[in-house]
């Protein structure tokens, strides 16, 4: 049997002394008088600067990431920030998962959220800056403590260099703790970076490939008991009336009860809680939503299109003067059906409630939701709450939601025990929250040279944003009551369908091309599904009917797709260059004979991306052999971690693109598990090819801007190979 | 009374025959490398092996493993004791997420057992009845074969067609 050397940390930690801390926070700015203690690990003799770093005695650095880790490999990411200028390699950490407080918060959101491809771009300066600082502040006191200037001295991962001597960071901690800290130490030039930019190994790899990273699925805890939630197979129904005889008298069940969500089953095991769960009986009150079925959606989102009154986005020139003065006009409707997230690790939390004190293990993108969600429920007070971050089993927006933290809560508070709550697959792809269905029309104009003059652009369906809003609301504003949240939501919601356009419903509809005359026009159409965020939010539709409408385009105007799509992106320059690069590198391919290539290009999240997807179909199905794409995200961080980004945004989007789809009957999802929702895998998978082009800016998003132009790219692929213009998702031949 | 051996060491448990293995693992033995993702044999994340083979341990009674020998992840390798595919998986970076990849490492390890220079499209074989959402599948083969006994030859190959 093979080893490799593990990397030193796992040294360190073996031979670990671990004892008490002193902690300063960093100073965010926060409302309240004084600010509540960090909730680092207390270790005597560490010394703990600010919430993100602490030296201990045996020079171990731990490094605490404020960012949920949902497999994007933020964690590595962020240390390797903080390292540069703290000069640690980032692999010889001791890293941590963050809990909640007010200096763990996204400097782009302002709350603890992971989401929006954000965290790199956001903490880019920030955790260099607290690098830095923390650096000079060791240098300082290497200095005092040694008696020599502090620019005799450098340092070497960890360790404080005096001429051949080296003394590990820990040895200078007492006295740093008397200095006062240094705000702006000086960051480094990008040409002295030694761990940013390079291929460092993701500091959770080993962890995740020996079982021994924790998930929310793992934790256990003393006299825990496992529940299982009984759910209305139609949105939003209560129950009626409630049989649960057979369920009670079923082995190691300990108690049923209704919550808020259905009816709740706790047993010993989980397997008990599953099989008590079959047995039991709910008559649940009858919903509008029964008269719902797929063709439902469609047929009342295209009535809203006909009917044309939406509310109107971003609106220039003249549109209609511009359609009636163009060479060539082309109209067409695209569809994309309802999603779901269904991330490997299903649903679940911990929650124990012990007096007026409360715990909570799970893995979620939205911390900051944790304490006032669980205090409001178990009415216990906020600062009573702690959270304990785990490893995500995949999030995809879906951990944005609090859902399975609401339940869980409700149940360990009826039932006097610490619960795990663990929904089933059937739960996760039946219950959504889902990804929106939409139906999108587009009509645009070229004049004779080819330039396009006239972009109408619609999108009809629900609303991504409100839901979200609505299930945060309870936890972000712990003052209102629950009377005054339903009335603010239900005024969210309102305001979205009447007069402004919820900017995640219609982003990337309009945005990458020249159009002087551009109109953007949004109908909500709400079947009270619940909906949230999907991977890349609204451009995981809007890039496809974008996308293969400038393909039409360019056909009408009897151009070249990337000449066509180079000649009208002279105002988005970085989209303008990877769409150059990517069209060098098609023009070098020689596809075997039956594969096609087809092109794509999007902007989103500050990144611009362009693929090339080779397609061959046989037999009637759709094959994807190989994507080649090629991405702007400014500095690359980490390049082997921008490219499993980029594979993965591709692969999940390819799943939606020749798979994807939920279908409604009577008002109840039909798919239930991975045999009717299926999932692509290895022998569907394609080669993928990543080329990154820096064009200098500081990091953009990666987790995200790979997945938008796949669909598009294979649609567009898929219209050589055969003729057929396939404009729905997902892609079915005629 | 149901005994078996986990890991190489005898156990026993009393549980009813129904319990599939993997909540056995996980819940009374509390072994958490395993992991539940579908609850119908789909997915693959709870992939153990039994008597060597690679099997779903979601739908796998108890009682089906009786005086059989069952490894899990945790008997496979451990941080200090990597397994090759463990390794492997750090160098070429395979986890993103990382909750399919003790089901993916185990059907890995069948399939090298096995076939220990697999094709690719043995290894597409092989793997299809794992899914990963975070799309590691092209990291996946590509561990694979580089443990696989086809690595120098795969090396070269990849190197003449410029992917290297």
């Amino acid at each position: 049997m093979n080893t490799i050397n593990v990397s030193r940390r796992r040294l360190l930690q073996a031979s670990a002394v671990t004892g008490g801390g002193l902690v300063v926070g960093l100073g965010f700015t926060g409302c309240s008088g004084a600010p509540a203690p960090l909730p680092v690990t207390s270790t005597e003799g560490a010394w703990t600067p600010n919430a993100f770093l602490q030296v201990l005695p045996d020079n171990t650095i731990r490094f605490y990431t404020a960012r949920s880790e949902m497999g994007q490999g933020v964690t590595t990411g962020l240390a390797t920030l903080v390292g540069e200028e703290l000069d640690v390699d980032p692999l010889d950490m001791d890293i941590r998962l963050a809990g909640v407080h007010e200096d763990y918060v996204n400097p782009a959101f302002g709350m603890q959220g992971t989401g929006g491809s954000s965290s790199i771009r956001a903490h880019y300066m920030q955790l260099r800056q607290v690098g830095a600082n923390t650096r000079g502040l060791i240098l300082e006191a290497a200095a005092t403590d040694l008696g020599v200037s502090a620019s005799a001295l450098s340092t070497g991962n960890g360790f404080v260099l005096h001429g051949d001597k080296r003394y590990p960071y820990a040895a200078f901690v007492e006295t740093a703790q008397s200095l006062s800290i240094e705000a702006d130490a000086p960051l480094k030039p990008a040409s002295q970076f030694q761990y940013i930019g390079q291929e460092t190994k993701r500091v959770d790899a080993i962890a995740k490939a020996t079982g021994t990273a924790e998930f929310g699925l793992d934790v256990d805890v003393p006299d825990m008991h496992y529940a299982v939630v009984v759910r209305t197979p139609v949105a939003g129904a209560k129950a009626l009336s409630v049989n649960a005889e057979s369920a009670k008298a079923m082995p190691g069940v300990i108690n049923v009860f209704e919550v808020s969500t259905g009816v709740a089953v706790v047993a010993e095991t989980f397997w008990q809680a599953k099989q008590a769960a079959a047995k039991v009986v709910v008559r649940w009150e009858s919903m509008p939503l029964e008269a719902v079925d797929t063709a439902t959606l469609r047929r009342d989102y295209a009535a809203a299109l006909n009917a044309g009154d939406g509310v109107e986005g971003p609106v220039e020139g003249d549109i209609d003067e511009a359609l009636q003065s163009a060479a060539k006009i082309h109209e067409a409707e695209y569809w994309a059906p309802l999603l779901s997230h269904s991330p490997m690790e299903p649903m679940n939390a911990t929650v124990r409630i012990e007096s007026d004190q409360a715990d909570v293990w799970t893995g979620i993108q939205f911390p900051s939701a944790v304490p006032g969600l669980v205090s409001r429920i178990a009415d216990i007070p906020t600062e009573n709450v702690r959270f304990h971050q785990t490893y995500l089993g995949g999030g995809f927006g879906r951990r944005g939601s609090p859902s399975h933290i609401i339940e869980a809560t409700e149940i360990a508070k009826v039932a006097g025990k610490p619960i795990q709550l663990v929904w089933t697959r059937e739960d996760d792809i039946q219950q959504g929250p889902f990804r929106p269905a939409s139906l999108m029309r587009i009509k645009a104009g070229v004049d004779a040279d080819g330039n396009l003059i006239a972009w109408d652009a619609a999108r009809a369906g629900a609303d991504i944003s409100p839901d979200t809003f609505r299930s945060l609301l309870p936890a972000l504003y712990s003052w209102m009551g629950d009377g005054m949240i339903e009335g603010v939501a239900n005024l969210s919601e309102w305001y979205f369908e009447k007069f402004a356009t919820d900017e995640s419903s219609t982003e990337g509809l309009f945005e990458d091309y020249d159009h002087p005359n551009t109109r953007v026009t949004h109908m909500t159409v709400d079947h009270e599904l619940p909906m949230t965020f999907w991977r890349s939010v609204g451009h995981s539709y809007t890039a496809f009917a974008k996308e293969s409408m400038i393909d039409e385009m360019a056909e009408a105007a009897g151009m070249d797709e990337v000449a066509f799509r180079l000649q009208n992106t002279q105002n988005t320059p970085r989209l303008n260059n990877v769409i150059q690069v990517a069209g060098e590198h098609m023009a070098k391919m020689n596809p075997p004979e039956g594969h096609h290539l087809g092109f794509a290009a999007h902007h989103s999240f500050y990144t611009d991306v362009a693929e090339i997807a080779e397609v061959s179909v046989e037999n009637g199905k759709i094959r994807v052999h190989k994507v080649t794409c090629v991405l702007d995200c400014g500095q690359a961080v980490n390049p082997d971690i921008v490219r499993s980004q980029i594979e993965g945004g591709v692969i999940y989007g390819l799943t939606a693109t020749l798979y994807g789809g939920l279908n409604l009957e009577r008002g109840a999802i039909k798919e239930s598990n991975f045999h009717d929702y299926p999932m692509l895998r290895m022998n569907e998978s394609p080669e993928i090819e990543v080329v990154i082009v820096n064009s200098g800016t500081k990091p953009t998003g990666v987790g995200e801007p790979g997945l938008p132009p796949i669909a598009p790219a294979v649609a567009n692929a898929v219209y050589k190979a055969t003729g057929q213009r396939l404009r729905s998702l997902p892609l079915q031949l005629a | 009374m149901i005994q078996f051996t986990l890991n190489g060491r005898a156990v026993q448990t009393d549980v009813d025959p129904n319990t599939p293995l993997l909540w056995v693992v996980r819940d009374h033995f509390k072994l958490k490398g395993s992991k539940f993702g579908c609850g119908a044999g789909l997915c693959g994340a709870c992939t153990m092996h039994v008597d060597g083979a690679a099997m779903k341990t979601c739908v796998t009674p108890i009682a089906a493993v009786a005086d059989k020998s069952i490894i899990t992840i945790e008997g496979l390798g451990t941080p200090d004791d990597l397994h090759p595919l463990q390794a492997a998986w750090h160098e070429h970076a395979v986890p993103q997420c990382g909750y399919c990849q003790s089901g993916q490492i185990m059907a890995a390890a069948a399939l090298l057992d096995a076939n220990p220079n697999p094709s690719s499209d043995e290894i597409d074989a092989a793997m299809s009845g794992n899914i990963c959402r975070c799309g590691c599948y092209p990291r996946i083969k590509r561990a694979i074969q580089a443990v696989s006994e086809n690595a120098l030859a795969y090396d070269a190959m990849a190197q003449t067609e410029g992917r290297k």
